[in-house]
């Protein structure tokens, strides 16, 4: 028992110490929610009712446009039906939140040609197509290479705001790999009734497109000029037919080519050499065109990077001076016991800076003003533990107990309403956590972290450090524990302990 | 008696303040609180800021400017009724400019950064309709903690420890509440959050003294010599060190942020987390006392085993009878053990430090 204690004490230290000299190694360190670096926050809500897949897709929608924006950190996350963006650090504010919020369209375009992506050493290339769209079902379809060839000047990747449903444009494929040279759309997103991805006896992966009773005529009308591959839908390949492309917010999602001059509207299959999740993707991508969701802005917020710097350099000073506060005091009325609340804060701080650290490289957890805050709350919720110890300890005492066995049963007690009490601060947190939205979230995480630590720290290195100090008989002297009334020594009757004085 | 024989007694858990004989005491403050509060409420309402009600906000050192100044120049970018006012005592003095909705969000900036001579200005903008919505997430996670707690106290404990505890609970919400309404302090998301979490904190008081409770009628409440109110209040005197050293240790901490972080340094939101914090702490800490504790009582004692104990003993003259007639602190002179020579015989044979092993869990 005592052998196990003392193993438990120094495995909680190294880990404690371990754990910190790793963070400060690979260089970890918490990372600054927006509100203390600065930055812009916009939490956007679609309308009730939308499915899943909608939204997971307009997700995506924005990730690519705030990857094109250059943000270093961008946290997209769903929080409740709400889509929360983060761009911390963002330099253009204004042009950040324009450009998450409009909502994106569908457009099939002809391809006229195909160029190498942007910045590329060689401007000619030559790529291979593996898309087609036939009349479905029963028409073979075939996989068809295309060759294009293009000028040698660098052609430029059309600007967002260029990017008119009417222009001819350069937009770069969905794999990056290559640009797309196209013509103006000749059908969007709403002529789309819906899609879904099936897999045919072959085992080949297909997307089913269904137009509505308007738009398929005019997709027919696009489909039948590709199919004849004139200047305006230039074949691409020994099939003598153009390919049509779907473009979803500036990003070609896949350029069949055309297998029929007519389709009926319920009968369109786009094939080629898809994996599940890709033709489920694309089908995804027809289906949210058909219908784009309206993200409505609820909150804009920009923190300007000063604002940001003073209010982290306020709550850590706050933090600071409050935890030396408690610390003092501690000492000055806990005396010896005083410095195993330092030693227990030590061993707490620096397993919270490093999961915090952890978690903020690796999970994206934002260390917000919130979540300071919600730290140095925890200060006061921990140390309470060591009061509640430390008060039963002096009650046991002070019934006549020997520090050997008064130490014993003050921890089973006191750790007792320690877990009755730390479970319902844990609860409070866990609720807010689940069902609020928002940087708020971030108070209630530290929080709830802190509070399972707490009981962590107490089981594990208070208990045993207590009683070590007990065995080593440092505590003898009552006015090192912080009280008037003599302690029983040790040497008297220690059989006897226990019972009635 | 003495300030330093008190402090004496405190720091040994020796005191005998009556908590429970004059509840209706505790309970009339509480009410009268609650009474102004809600009469703030219904004629002032509360502060809501614009995250409840939509509208626009923005923020920026003040540079040279004055208030006046800002006003007029964002009016002249077409602003329509801006308030105006100045943030932080401390450190940099920054200006918030607050309308319900905006035009021309850039136009504004600039002019702004113009007038204040400020290189970036924070903007926050909230639609209207997310307000309701966050109020919402906001009650129903304080319904479903409350329902949680109660059932978890009740579990661990027994329901009545939970109804005492609902009971404080509802007192610290009606309290701050209404001190946010009397007061016109500034309610946002961070106050709400904070306040719900402060509630989870204030629970910690009252589950210390009901842990005790608890284990004092185990050892001495079975034996029928001493009533719950007595059992209630013994427990209480011998943790009221324990609940001011954890109320002390959770309000510096809460202090700091308080006075220095937005005082000092002038952080904005830092002083709405610290005000609700603050507020929410010291309520929790009152009710935990002076509400919990004589409502776990004054239900109790309306258990037909405990009627019965109270009824024996004021047959004998033994009950301390803290019900009726509030008792003043005990200050026997030269009382050393003022516990096993208190007048009381109820309070005697309790004892809780007196330790039998056999009876010990």
């Amino acid at each position: 028992m005592r052998q196990r204690r003392t193993v438990s004490l120094v495995i909680i230290t190294l880990l404690a110490f371990g754990a910190l000299v790793g963070t400060l190694v690979v260089g970890n360190t918490p990372q600054l929610g927006l509100d203390l670096q600065g930055g812009v926050s916009v939490v956007l809500q679609p309308p009730k009712g939308t499915p899943k897949g909608t939204i997971d897709t307009a997700i995506g929608i924005i990730r690519n446009r705030v990857d094109a924006l250059g943000v270093a950190e961008p946290q997209i996350s769903r929080e409740g039906s709400a889509v929360v963006v983060e761009l911390p650090g963002v330099k253009n504010q204004q042009k950040a939140i324009d450009l998450i919020g409009t909502t994106a369209e569908l457009r099939f375009r002809p391809v006229l040609g195909q160029i190498a992506p942007e910045g590329a050493s060689t401007t000619t290339t030559t790529s291979t197509s593996t898309t087609s769209t036939t009349a479905a079902p029963g028409a073979s379809s075939t996989t068809t290479s295309s060759t294009s060839t293009t000028s040698t000047t660098e052609l430029k990747t059309t600007t967002r705001a260029n990017n008119k449903a009417d222009a001819q444009v350069i937009l770069p494929s969905k794999d990056k790999q290559s640009r797309y040279v196209l013509g103006p759309a000749g059908s969007i997103g709403k002529d789309v009734s819906t899609a879904r991805a099936t897999v045919q006896t072959t085992g080949q992966w297909v997307v089913d497109l269904t137009m509505t009773s308007k738009g398929i005529d005019n997709f027919n009308k696009l489909a039948a000029i590709c199919f004849a591959g004139g200047t305006t839908c230039p074949s691409v390949g020994s099939g003598g037919h153009g390919r049509v492309a779907i473009e979803l917010d500036g990003i070609v999602e896949s350029a069949p080519e055309i297998q029929t001059s007519s389709f009926k509207r319920d009968q369109i299959q786009i094939s080629g050499s898809f994996t599940g999740r890709e033709a489920k993707d694309l089908a995804l991508v027809l289906r949210y065109g058909s219908l784009p969701v309206q993200l409505k802005k609820q909150t804009v917020e920009t923190v300007s990077a000063t604002l940001g710097k003073d209010s982290l350099h306020a709550g850590l000073v706050a933090g600071l001076i409050g935890t030396v506060l408690v610390l003092l005091y501690m000492i000055l009325y806990y005396r010896i016991l005083g410095l195993v609340v330092i030693a227990g804060m030590t061993i707490w701080s620096a397993l919270n800076w490093s999961i915090i650290s952890y978690l903020g490289v690796h999970n994206g957890l934002a260390l917000s003003l919130s979540g300071v805050t919600g730290l140095v709350v925890s200060v006061g919720v921990t140390v309470d533990s060591y009061v509640v110890y430390f008060e039963r300890l002096k009650d046991e005492l002070r019934s006549g107990r020997t520090m050997r066995s008064a130490i014993d049963s003050a921890f089973k007690h006191s750790f007792r309403t320690v877990v009755i009490a730390d479970t319902s601060a844990f609860m409070a947190a866990a609720v807010l956590y689940l069902l609020t939205v928002g940087p708020v979230r971030g108070f209630a995480f530290f929080l709830g972290l802190s509070t399972i630590l707490d009981v962590v720290v107490a089981y594990f290195f208070k208990r045993p450090l207590v009683v070590l100090l007990g065995r080593w008989g440092l505590l003898q002297k009552s006015r090192f524990v912080g009280m008037h009334t003599t302690v029983v020594p040790e040497t008297i009757r220690p059989g006897l302990r226990g019972t009635t004085p | 008696m003495s300030l330093r024989e008190t402090g004496t007694r405190l720091y040994n858990g020796e005191t005998e303040i009556d908590f429970i004989g004059r509840w209706k005491r505790w309970f009339a403050i509480s009410g009268v609180v609650i009474l102004i509060g809600l009469l703030g409420l219904f004629v002032r309402g509360l502060n809501l800021g614009i995250d409840f009600k939509g509208g626009v906000s923005w923020q920026a050192p003040i540079g040279h400017a004055s208030v006046s100044d800002v006003r007029t120049a964002v009016e002249n970018a077409g602003v329509v009724a801006p308030t105006v006012q100045t943030l932080g005592t401390g450190g940099v003095t920054q200006v918030r400019v607050q309308a319900k909705t905006v035009k021309d969000n850039a136009k504004v900036e600039a002019a702004i950064k113009k007038v204040t001579g400020s290189t970036t200005v924070s903007h926050t903008e909230v639609g209207p309709s997310w307000g309701s919505e966050i109020s919402h997430k906001a009650v129903r996670a304080l319904i479903v903690f409350l329902v949680l707690v109660s059932l978890y106290i009740a579990v661990r404990f027994e329901w009545k420890m939970a109804a005492a505890t609902l009971a404080a609970l509802v007192h610290d919400i009606l309290i701050t509440v209404g001190i946010y309404a009397v007061f016109g302090l500034p309610v946002t998301p961070a106050t709400v959050i904070a306040f719900l979490t402060i509630l989870g904190y204030s629970i910690y008081d009252g589950i210390v003294v009901f842990d005790r409770v608890d284990e004092n009628v185990k050892r001495a409440g079975a034996s029928g010599s001493a009533t719950y109110s007595d059992i209630v209040n013994e427990s209480m005197n011998e943790v009221l060190m324990r609940t001011l050293n954890t109320s002390i240790t959770a309000l510096l901490p809460i202090l700091s942020l308080l006075v220095i972080g937005s005082l000092v340094l002038g952080a904005t939101s830092l002083e709405e987390f610290g005000t609700a914090l603050f507020i929410g702490l010291l309520s929790g800490a009152y009710s935990s006392i002076f509400i919990a504790s004589p409502s776990l009582a004054l239900l109790k004692e309306r258990e037909g085993r405990w009627v019965a104990v109270r009824r024996r003993l004021e047959g004998r003259g033994l009950a301390s009878q803290t019900r009726l007639t509030p008792t003043t602190m005990a200050a026997e002179a030269g009382d050393g053990a003022a516990v096993t020579t208190a007048p009381s015989v109820a309070r005697a044979t309790i004892q809780p430090r007196a330790r039998k092993k056999g009876k010990r869990r």
